[in-house]
């Protein structure tokens, strides 16, 4: 897919900063190219704060993110999806008054350069991004709901369209940010099928707190734990480390049905 | 929005330019209105448009009134050539304010947009060389449009100046129609809903607002050029914050979903103003009545009550079940 | 020397006013998250309530105490019935509302009094000046540095020293923590609403004597009050204080340098703070 042979994400000494308490301390991570990697860790352990380091919604403290071959660590999130990022949020994000079709049309004209022409014809034609958006659609299971507001979907829908949002940037790398939450156990598998399918095309980096999904699609799990990096590897190792249990206080991460 | 609509927002406005004459005596109060539109457009296209929520539209207006007056007056400049320079004017104040405003979001971006109308306010008190301070600039004349010298369009007479003024309008309505339809408008209806998600779907959002910004500021100013054409003079209200604040509350009584509700909301308050100051100088007490009502109640104002009722003799006249917003807005 | 001093200690006198002007919108700003316009309307409202009072022959010393407590009431009237059902729409018309509030109050005054102001004789005793050696001061502007920081302790000792205060704090912070410990967070919204409607018209009796009562004496009070409350921090009680007595003081002394500068140097300065520094001196996140 793409011509990198080494990992196409890779982050060193990440810091994140507010005010005094540090929230990521030090984290590297390694992203192997169409694989799906999963973090993973209690409440607190800095996930999603590193996740917005390394998309480039927060700027790191300190610390360098390269991408692909770049150095993104100064880039804005704008600029880091037109280098093949893209992410879903794990508090429903969405244009809840624009209409489903049109929060993907968003989605995918996003990568695109804006011109000048831009500000003057609409968005028809080549513009509308038609192909990418019916693919998203459909492959999302939203097509019924294509022209109805964001903002009135239900839950399970607002997380598809999540997930759809990120892929509509057709991107190299997609982060996806607890997808499942909340969801039904139908949407679920629904879900884990579709992310497990994504890797032949994309490398997808998933923080999740869904073991039956992390233990049975991840290729590598990155456990973290008080914003540093606990234990790292294939999931069955991580399924019998000890210190992964102990820093979950209990079994919750012995792996679900299936 | 409906998109059906939008595309005779352009004839709405058309036709109320072409009744106006018909239905009132004053070309001058006929022109307040729409140069009053004008300035309540660049307002919605921050407000409604943006979700920006801007105290100092004021500073591009009477930017728009000084550097026309200035420039007719003291540097004697032709009209054909002024126009444009005046609408560069606000774009410039526009694009120095907007960079440091919309470096900070919501109730902080409200007070920097405050704190700068009210710099610019003193700045123009003070500064009376060039611009009169508290008597303002006077003695800013009408000249006729002519370019190299060929006389196009006299502006003596109230309504010639009318129908100046109402080209200007016309002419700033389809633009703004176009953007707003544009990929680029809807760009910025996505940034007013989230513009965190806007971000990470790949735009750059400080552009689109310094964009926006100048667009809004570009147009106020040449609202605020043409009032001190119509009144003859660039007072120092136009730069006060009173001024700002009307901008916003005829934005938000006429609806801030369309731009034809711009111009519902300068009309009303325009003509209400003029022909309620001079029964009841109080008259200020029912505004802040009907915006009390409008948060309440009102949300999309004017336009939000004639749709109400519109839909509403609708289904009468049809005897079908209400259309409702969502399916209406299968027009994409 | 004497200039100066005397420049210092006016600027002390305008700073404790533009601290109990500020530190009511702050404290609003901070519980209810939103900029209220309204609140010069009740400083206005105090500084006419006091000269109505004292045209029907109550003394100073009464209009002091009850003036406060019934515009408080009405401000917690207001927030009960009216602004309360705001809260769930678009974040402008949470503005906009207080922006008509204010407005009707402004044009109710004038229709009221007329729109040239009146002037407020302060209470016989307190009239005439005080000599200390060289130092001549007029005694009512010593009173109210007093009074002023005489209720500041008491404000600062309800907030952080009783279980409201600590409430509205903590609201602050948190409105869900604070309703899930069983406080009722609405009951809250009101009181602070109507504390700070009473500091302002407290302000407003105080300002009265000073430099009498008039129409438009609410637009100024809330565009220093926004200063004020932007450098000091919002939210922030401290804030208020510091913000309200830099600012008095170094208004006080450049009106002797460069009056007009004065005026737009404040406005620099509250631009500055928003930008490098938003959450104001003193202020919390």
């Amino acid at each position: 897919m793409n011509g990198t042979t080494g990992p196409i994400l890779r982050a060193k000494g990440v810091i994140k900063r507010f005010g005094k308490f540090a929230a990521v301390q030090g984290v590297d991570l390694s992203v192997a190219p169409n694989t799906i990697h999963s973090v993973i860790g209690p409440n607190g352990a800095g996930k999603t704060t590193l996740f917005h380091t390394l998309t480039g919604t927060l700027a790191a403290s300190a610390g360098t993110i390269e991408f692909d071959g770049i150095d993104v660590t100064r880039l804005a999130d704008h600029q880091r999806v037109r280098k093949g990022i893209a992410r879903s949020f794990q508090v429903t994000s969405l244009f809840p008054t624009l209409s489903v079709r049109e929060n993907l049309r968003l989605a995918a004209q996003g990568t695109h350069r804006m011109r000048l022409s831009d500000s003057w014809l609409p968005p028809t034609g080549s513009r509308s991004c038609e192909e990418v958006v019916s693919g998203i659609l459909e492959r999302l299971d939203l097509v019924r709901t294509a022209e109805i507001p964001a903002g009135t979907l239900s839950h399970g829908q607002q997380r598809r369209l999540e997930v759809g949002m990120a892929l509509a940037a057709r991107p190299k790398a997609i982060f996806l940010d607890e997808p499942t939450s909340g969801m039904g156990v139908d949407d679920i598998d629904a879900m884990k099928s579709l992310i497990h399918g994504l890797r032949r095309d994309h490398t997808v980096v998933l923080i999740e707190h869904n073991m039956g999904i992390v233990m049975d699609i991840s290729d590598t799990v990155t456990v973290m734990q008080l914003g540093q990096v606990l234990v790292e590897g294939p999931p069955e190792m991580i399924r019998n480390d000890e210190r992964v249990r102990a820093a979950y206080l209990g079994n919750m991460i012995t792996g679900g049905a299936a | 929005m409906h998109t059906l609509k939008e595309n005779y927002q352009l004839v709405l406005a058309f036709a109320t330019v072409l009744a106006m004459p018909l239905f009132m005596q004053s070309g001058l109060l006929a022109a307040e209105v729409l140069i009053f539109a004008m300035a309540v457009l660049g307002c919605n296209l921050l407000l409604g448009f943006t979700g920006l929520l801007s105290f100092g539209q004021g500073i591009f207006f009477g930017m728009g009134s000084y550097a026309l007056g200035i420039m007719l007056v003291k540097l004697n400049m032709p009209l054909i050539l002024v126009l444009p320079l005046t609408i560069l004017v606000g774009v410039v104040s526009a694009v120095f304010v907007g960079w440091f405003s919309i470096r900070q979001r919501s109730v902080y971006f409200v007070l920097l947009t405050l704190a700068f109308a009210q710099m610019f306010y003193f700045l123009a008190y003070t500064m009376t060389d060039l611009t009169g301070g508290d008597n303002g600039l006077l003695g800013v004349p009408r000249p006729p449009l002519s370019v190299f010298g060929i006389e196009l369009l006299p502006l003596e007479s109230s309504w010639q100046f009318y129908s100046f003024v109402a080209t200007c309008f016309l002419l700033v309505f389809w633009f703004l129609q176009r953007i707003t339809t544009s990929v680029f408008g809807r760009t910025l209806l996505a940034i007013r809903d989230n513009e965190i998600r806007a971000g990470a779907v790949g735009y750059d959002v400080r552009g689109f607002k310094l964009a926006v910004f100048a667009i809004s500021g570009g147009v106020t100013a040449l609202a605020g050029g043409l009032l001190a054409m119509m009144a003859g003079i660039a007072p120092l209200s136009s730069i006060e914050y009173h001024t700002s604040e009307m901008i916003l509350v005829m934005t938000i009584i006429g609806g801030t979903s369309n731009l034809f509700a711009s111009l519902l909301g300068a009309g009303f308050y325009v003509l209400s103003a003029d022909w309620l100051s001079s029964i009841w100088p109080r008259w200020l007490l029912l505004l802040g009545v009907l915006l009390m009502l409008i948060s309440l109640y009102m949300q999309q104002g004017l336009w939000g009550v004639l749709e109400k009722l519109w839909h509403a003799v609708h289904r009468r006249r049809r005897r079908e079940p209400a259309i409702s917003a969502t399916e209406s807005e299968q027009q994409s | 020397m004497n200039v100066y001093l005397l420049q210092v200690v006016n600027g002390v006198g305008i700073g404790m006013l533009y601290f109990l002007l500020a530190v009511g919108l702050s404290i609003i700003f901070g519980l209810l998250r939103f900029v209220n316009f309204a609140h010069g309307a009740f400083y206005l409202l105090g500084a006419y309530f006091c000269f109505q009072a004292i045209k029907w022959g109550l003394s100073f010393w009464l209009a002091l105490i009850l003036v406060p407590l019934i515009i408080g009431a009405a401000g917690w009237a207001i927030e009960r019935i009216v602004l309360r059902r705001v809260y769930d729409k678009a974040h402008e018309f949470h503005i906009l509302i207080t922006v008509g509030l204010a407005l009707i109050i402004q044009e109710a005054v004038i229709l009221v009094w007329g729109p040239l102001g009146e002037n407020v004789p302060p209470p016989d005793i307190l009239q005439g000046i005080v000599m200390w050696g060289n130092f001549v001061y007029p005694k009512y502007r010593l009173f109210v540095i007093a009074f002023t920081a005489v209720f500041a302790l008491l404000l600062w000792w309800l907030l952080e020293g009783t279980r409201l205060g600590s409430a509205v704090r903590a609201g602050s912070e948190s409105t869900e923590m604070v309703s899930l410990l069983g406080i009722n967070v609405m009951r809250i919204f009101g009181l602070t609403f109507g504390l700070g409607a009473a500091t302002a018209a407290l302000a407003g009796v105080l300002a009265a004597p000073i430099r009498g009562a008039e129409p438009f004496m609410g637009l100024e009070a809330i565009a220093i009050a926004f200063v004020i409350v932007v450098v000091g921090g919002m939210g922030s009680f401290s804030g208020a204080l510091v913000g309200g007595l830099l600012i008095g003081i170094v208004q006080s002394l450049m009106s002797t340098l460069w009056p007009e500068g004065a005026r737009l140097m404040i406005y620099v300065a509250m631009g500055a703070v928003l930008l490098l520094r938003p959450h104001g001196l003193l202020g919390r996140g």
